[in-house]
């Protein structure tokens, strides 16, 4: 046997693992497999927080549109209410002032 | 082509001033009055603002309920009040600047009233055939001047049935007064008179 064969032999010899390699080998599998969980339900959640935010902005606009649109309904009523009353009252001097003038003619 | 473009164009020249006459605004020179009021109100409501009023008055409130019926027809509602603490705070020209488009062909005045007192109360409508188009109000006091501007169908009934409601009067009786032609023999005699005060 030439001392490269002899080489070869010792390199590809058989050798036993250490003792602990199963239980590094399975730590480190559970280490990735956390890290690729965490990923995955980070990515989720800001999903989620995006979708939220999205239907908050959303749900505030549409709120805040209709509250607008209450106050001047309600603004736009009073005005009719004052507008209404004034005509009545007029009206009804007109009323008042012609019955007089009536009288007054008779 | 060019015959039936003439034609169409004497034909818009000559409706045109029937149509403007019809055209009933508030001048914008009573704005200036605001100034020297106490008190100014101003109420402009056009056809969408008094479709979003409608949508918030209530059908359980009487009064509010006769109203909701009323403007539905309505194509705007205009007021322009000013109180003043003294008098001859607004000129004759303010006023007339109102009466003078109120002389087209559809406006009737259908009631005139002056008093001794300088209080000069008008009630002009707008006849659209058979129904009335529009009604204006002008009430001018020495210290007060009311402008009333509602443009749209407006029935006398609409009005009767306010009766009672804030505080319009029930129209049978101005209807009464109007056939027994006392308010619209006033009117000449009053323009006779402001035609001298002039």
């Amino acid at each position: 046997m030439t001392p490269f064969e002899e080489e070869l032999r010792q390199a590809l010899k058989r050798r036993e693992p250490a003792a602990d390699f199963t239980a590094r080998v399975m730590a480190r599998a559970a280490a990735e497999d956390a890290k690729r969980n965490s990923g995955f339900w980070f990515s989720w959640r800001l999903g989620l927080a995006t979708a939220a935010v999205a239907v908050l902005t959303l749900s505030g606009g549409v709120a805040y549109k209709q509250h607008e649109r209450s106050l001047k309904g309600m603004a736009a009523k009073r005005q009719l209410l004052i507008a209404m009353r004034i005509t009545g009252t007029k009206l009804q001097l007109v009323q008042e002032r012609v019955k007089e003038s009536e009288q007054e003619a008779q | 082509m060019k015959r039936s473009l003439l034609k169409l164009a004497i034909v818009a020249i000559a409706v045109a001033p029937v149509w403007a006459a019809e055209d009933f605004k508030l001048p914008v020179s009573l704005e200036k009055l605001a100034e020297r009021a106490t008190e100014t109100v101003d109420v402009t409501l056009d056809q969408s603002t008094l479709a979003l009023a409608s949508g918030f008055l209530s059908k359980n409130d009487p009064d509010e309920a006769e109203v909701k019926k009323l403007i539905g027809k309505l194509k705007g509602v205009y007021v322009r009040s000013f109180e003043f603490d003294k008098e001859g705070q607004y000129s004759k020209s303010d006023v007339d600047a109102v009466r003078t488009q109120l002389k087209g062909p559809n406006w009737s005045r259908i009631v005139g009233v002056k008093s001794i007192k300088g209080e000069n109360s008008e009630i002009y409508i707008l006849k659209n055939g058979d129904q009335i188009g529009g009604l204006v109000v002008l009430d001018a006091e020495p210290k007060e001047l009311t402008i009333v501007h509602i443009d749209g169908n407006i029935s006398p009934d609409d009005l009767g049935r306010l009766s009672g409601h804030m505080g319009i009067p029930e129209l049978g009786k101005a209807k009464k007064n109007k056939s027994d032609k006392t308010p619209q023999a006033k009117p000449d005699k009053d323009e006779e008179q402001s035609e001298k005060e002039s």
